[in-house]
């Protein structure tokens, strides 16, 4: 019984942390010049290539500094030098068929690349930036918003 | 004489000092495989739509309509999105295998873009490696979704035996909800039973 038991919470200490990391990752920072920061749940975050992106994350770049991001289902986003963008909504289960697709720019500059959910379903993918909503239908867009 | 210059003068003064007149601007621009789509910019108080390589238009302020679409200059782009654009990420690079029907068995003719899938991989040393499971709209759901399932950890194995590291590696199996070909129900297409393999 006390084998049992251990050998149960082995399994558990091994299986959850996978299974939390697979849930929450949207993306990731692929590439990164100068320095970049992750802001999530009010924690400041270092950037890295390859650390992981979870839905509602800010991603900020510093001055000077500039970052490619790449998202589940291959949409792009590349941000300039003093630029912040946060990933609002994001759901891409094609099984499911739900798909949404929120970024919100608030300043700096970007280019955009849409992946598969702007294909899949285009009246989904949003880019909010301060004083407009961009409907994007599949495609690349570049986008400043001055401070 | 004087209205006409201070109306416009005080509306400018008022922006400034509320909003400091923030303005965004947003250029459309090709796809890296040469095709344009569309977009539509939205604010309170109108609509524009981009619909040509180039095409701008620029906000200022949410009342306001967006601006008449205009052409932006090569200089214009390469001036204002130069950092952005030089830190683009290389673009995802996809491959399709396809396997026999209602089998997890790889095509044979599958197997030469198998091995160039593995090249690229050791070119690239991507950060991630995405493996999508999907099946053909034959056969009851419950069933492609386990071939689906099948055909994806077998792709994963076949990348595991070649040295990617399992971390980088995500699964998903997207049953026959994702065709390649879209098909009515019921109907078997080699196209559909399928796994992509992304690297990015």
């Amino acid at each position: 019984m006390k084998i049992m038991a251990y050998v149960l919470s082995l399994l558990f200490a091994v299986a959850t942390p996978c299974l939390a990391v697979s849930d929450n990752a949207i993306g990731h920072i692929n590439t990164l010049n100068g320095s970049g920061y992750i802001v999530r749940g009010g924690a400041v975050i270092p950037a890295k290539v390859g650390a992981v992106l979870h839905r509602a994350d800010l991603v900020r770049t510093g001055k000077p500094g500039s970052l490619g991001v790449v998202l589940t289902d291959d949409t792009t986003i590349s941000l300039g030098p003093n630029s912040e963008l946060s990933l609002a909504e994001y759901e891409f289960n094609p099984r499911e068929g739900k798909f949404s697709l929120v970024v919100r720019m608030m300043k700096g500059t970007f280019a955009y690349l849409s992946g598969m959910i702007a294909r899949l379903a285009p009246g989904n993918a949003q880019i909010v930036i301060p004083d407009a909503t961009i409907a994007v239908r599949g495609t690349k867009l570049l986008i400043a918003a001055e401070e | 004489m004087t209205i006409k210059w201070t109306l416009p003068l005080t509306a400018a003064l008022i922006c400034i000092v509320l909003t400091g007149c923030a303005s965004q601007t947003v250029v459309l621009v090709p796809d890296p495989d040469g095709h344009t789509g569309s977009a539509a910019i939205t604010t309170t108080g109108g609509s524009q739509t981009l619909q040509k390589p180039g095409d701008m238009t620029q906000v200022t302020g949410a009342a306001a309509a967006p601006a008449a679409v205009t052409a932006a200059s090569a200089e214009f782009i390469a001036g204002k999105f130069a950092d952005a654009l030089a830190i683009e990420p290389l673009p995802a690079e996809k491959f399709i295998l396809f396997f026999e029907s209602g089998k997890t068995a790889l095509a044979a003719e599958s197997e030469p873009v198998a091995a160039e899938m593995l090249k690229a991989i050791k070119r690239r040393n991507p950060i991630t490696i995405s493996v999508s499971g999907h099946a053909d709209a034959s056969g009851s759901t419950q069933l492609n979704d386990r071939l689906a399932n099948e055909r994806a950890g077998l792709v994963r194995e076949l990348l595991l035996n070649n040295g990617v590291a399992p971390e980088k590696m995500t699964l998903s199996s997207h049953g026959k909800g994702n065709p390649l070909i879209a098909t009515p129900d019921g109907v078997a297409e080699p196209r559909n039973r399928r796994v992509e393999v992304i690297i990015r």
